[in-house]
């Protein structure tokens, strides 16, 4: 293994893949096709992301049990796709329902990190819009928006199930719209909360 | 061997509420157990100096949020103690059949999340459809499917609606044939009866040195309830018998005890609940307005410096107690101090406790037959 | 039906304990009376007042000799204003209840009005006024009753009241890294926007008057 530099001469399996990698890019970009392929693979990806919002199983607090009542057959999440998955590694969404206190800043950051882009968080009842009825507590942060971009807000103490699910429509809508970008970048987006208009 | 220490939460499949439990494995065995609570403290015992009284009431719903309207109710006797409020007949007898519904709907959200932890997915499903059903009931007292800030300080906020005492005789005995169904399911299943016989004993004596109350001790063999030994509202005039279980072995109970312990006190709450229905006075068809003597009776809203109220009260997860001292705010409008004492904050390390000897896949059934609720306890 | 425990037998259980207690402990100045709930059945308990010396004595003597098998709670009170001798207090709350260790495969089913005697249930409150200070102290009871171990974590954490005596001593419900002496019921930490509720007192401002022009509250 060469570590002076190229050394074409040397068939060494990953320098192989590079370079072909390198000139099939080439000829995609000045063909414009990867540009064509980028567009459709992007709403490909954007309707299957949207279509199955794999949410991850945290339940802080009340608003839980409405995500869970969610779940049921009298309201069904799944036939929209939301599904429970218990590693942040596999979810899309971070669904935030209870209040946030200082001990459990740092796990959660640490959840919302783990997660992979393109990730949405969604803050459901009043706890974790601003503190809600703890708002003057000591230990309780004033809405989980102080350490994770929001995209939806959901509220009610707790909101009922169907405008938790309204609120995954609203997600999806927002999708649409902003599709793969990477939650650091969406700065611009005006926060959208469930029953504004 | 290499004992380990393994971090389960706060985040976890295990579905009861936001707390860590760290456990010591030597191999497949736990050795050793550290639970780790206040996840969710949000200082409602301090919060609650700065409110009146009956701003207080919405705050207790939220304690134990899957059953509300016993902390609700818990909450408002103790007031009343405080500040020396009558509550008419009627009144108790909706407290009681808003309580025993809630008892209900709270031992089958137990149901539902305890199946999925042992692995039956059925069971979450079936629960939370039942459930339903007696969540529709609270919503038209209460106005809300959860929180339902209902019971007040001298009585209830408004009269049951005409027509509910059919509903709920209809869906009560809708609801008996479906216990039979779950029973059912579950007795004849040879995977529920591995997973919990033989688990995570626990004796009564042991139980209520420890502080552990409620379900969890009418599992190991004896009936101690508060319903009759601190007799409250009107338990001792409708017809009902505590759900005792025989434990299986001098260990104590197992988890299939406390199991069925809950199945049967379902079965005595839907027999309370007729029976409530019938004996109302003022009958089950008359709806009395808000605030009407019959429902309500104008309680003092200040309290004196130096008055005390304790509350003596059989929540669906064991024993809850209010203290309230009176006086606060130099004028007696709020509470000087409020002190909440949640049965699962003293159960949960018990439990933790319980587990050792055992293995890591028993850990979900042993927890989840104690049946935790994490908002009472980080109050 | 199940039978309640009738109130007749609840005073007369409730003096019987006083009885004992003021028997063995009133010439040490604990205090011991009956007293009755202020509403609902109006039930008596029993009102226990002691020093924080002669506490481990008479709690010694409620688990050994009258039967007190559940300790429910421990709560702690900071009375800034409360005067010399009562400027912080513990209040026990404890519970005799009939119960039997029960062997496999039988259950006993216990009737109220069947009870006699040491079985009929009593509940107990217990005041430990402490002098005012910064270091109130009341000895640990975690060794008579398992129950109070988690209650008295509790208790230091919010309050501040140190347990002598208590083994592993840690904060349970405020995070680990809390500061050193950071315990939130103590009255001079105020909740968050405070001054809000003084606002919200009058909110139509009937009460307000020219003078007040300019004041929050």
């Amino acid at each position: 293994m060469s570590d002076t530099g190229e050394n074409y001469t040397t068939f060494n399996s990953r320098a192989l893949v590079e370079v072909v990698g390198d000139v099939t890019d080439e000829a995609l970009k000045a063909t414009k096709i990867k540009q064509l392929l980028s567009v459709l693979a992007g709403r490909f990806f954007n309707w299957a992301g949207r279509k199955s919002l794999f949410t991850l199983h945290l339940g802080i607090k009340c608003c839980a049990i409405e995500m869970a009542a969610a779940a049921t057959p009298r309201f069904d999440g799944d036939r929209f796709g939301v599904l429970f998955r218990s590693s942040p590694r596999q979810s899309d969404v971070l669904l935030v329902n209870g209040p946030i206190s200082k001990k459990f800043a740092d796990p959660i950051v640490r959840l919302w990190e783990q997660m992979p882009e393109p990730k949405y968080c969604i803050a459901m009842g009043e706890c974790a819009i601003s503190g809600g009825p703890y708002y003057q507590s000591y230990n309780i942060l004033e809405g989980v928006d102080t350490l994770i971009p929001v995209d939806v807000y959901i509220p009610g103490c707790p909101p009922r199930p169907e405008t938790l699910i309204d609120g995954f429509g609203k997600l999806r809508e927002k999708i649409i719209r902003i599709g793969g970008a990477p939650s650091t970048g969406r700065d611009g987006e005006k926060p959208i909360i469930v029953g504004d208009d | 061997m290499a004992e380990m220490w393994i971090t389960m939460g706060p985040q976890h499949p295990m579905t009861h509420g936001l707390w860590t439990l760290r456990v010591k494995v030597d191999g497949e065995t736990v050795t050793d157990t550290e639970a780790e609570l206040g996840y969710i403290h949000r200082g409602v015992e301090k919060i609650c100096e700065a409110r009146d009284f009956t701003q207080i009431t919405p705050y207790c719903d939220r304690l134990c949020y899957v059953s509300a309207m016993t902390w609700a109710h818990s909450y408002v006797m103790a007031a009343e103690d405080l500040l020396e409020a009558e509550v008419p007949e009627r009144a108790e007898y909706i407290r009681l059949m808003a309580a025993e519904v809630q008892r209900l709907a709270s031992h089958l959200m137990w149901l539902g999340a305890f199946g999925p932890d042992i692995g039956n997915l059925t069971l979450m499903t079936w629960c939370l459809r039942d459930r339903e059903m007696f969540l529709d009931l609270l919503q038209e007292l209460g106005g809300s499917r959860m929180h339902y800030n209902y019971p007040r300080i001298g009585g209830v906020k408004r009269d049951i609606p005409i027509g509910w005492g059919n509903r709920l005789k209809a869906k009560v005995k809708l609801f008996e044939h479906r216990i039979n169904e779950y029973e059912m399911l579950l007795d004849e299943s040879t995977i529920w009866l591995v997973r919990l016989q033989g688990v995570g004993y626990a004796t009564a004596e042991d139980q209520l040195n420890a502080g552990v109350t409620g379900p969890n001790i009418r599992a190991a063999g004896v009936n101690t309830d508060t319903r009759w030994t601190n007799p409250y509202s009107v338990y001792d005039q409708v017809d009902w018998e505590p759900a005792v279980e025989k434990p299986t072995s001098v260990k104590g109970a197992d988890c299939y005890d406390r199991y069925r312990v809950r199945m049967e006190e379902m079965r005595q709450s839907c027999r309370m609940l007729l029976d409530a229905i019938d004996k109302i006075p003022g009958g089950a068809n008359t709806h009395y307005q808000p605030g009407d003597e019959m429902i309500l009776t104008k309680a003092p809203t200040r309290a004196p410096e130096g008055a005390t109220g304790f509350s003596t009260y059989e929540c669906t997860r064991g024993v809850s107690n209010f203290y309230i001292q009176g006086g606060g705010d130099g004028r007696g409008k709020n509470p000087y101090r409020l002190s909440i004492r949640s049965p699962m904050f003293i159960t949960i390390p018990y439990v933790a406790k319980t587990m050792i000897g055992y293995k890591i896949a028993d850990i979900p059934a042993i927890m989840g037959s104690f049946d935790p609720c994490i908002g009472e306890t980080d109050r | 039906m199940v039978t309640a425990v009738t109130k007749e037998q609840n005073a007369e259980a409730a003096k019987a304990v006083v009885e004992n207690l003021s028997s063995r402990f009133s010439d040490a100045g604990v205090v011991a009376e009956v007293i009755a709930h202020t509403s609902g059945k109006a039930y008596d308990f029993v009102r226990i007042t002691c020093s924080p010396d002669q506490w481990r004595g008479v709690a010694k003597h409620l688990k050994n000799e009258v039967g007190v098998n559940y300790c429910a709670m421990v709560t702690g009170t900071h009375f800034p204003e409360g005067g010399a001798d009562r400027g912080w207090e513990v209040a026990y709350h404890m519970y005799r209840w009939p119960i039997a260790n029960v062997a496999a495969h039988t259950m006993t089913v216990l009737e109220g009005d069947k009870l006699k005697g040491d079985e009929i249930p009593v509940e107990f409150e217990i005041f430990i006024p402490l002098p005012a200070g910064d270091t109130p102290s009341v000895p640990s009871i975690q060794d008579i009753w398992e129950g109070a171990d988690w209650n008295e974590k509790e208790t230091w954490d919010l309050v501040g009241i140190d347990f002598e005596g208590h083994v592993n001593m840690h904060r349970v419900l405020n995070p680990h890294d809390s500061p050193v002496a950071f315990h939130p019921l103590q009255r001079q930490h105020k909740i968050r926007y405070h001054d809000f509720n003084e606002m919200y007192d009058d909110p139509q401002g009937f009460g307000r008057k020219p003078v007040d022009e300019g004041r929050v509250k």
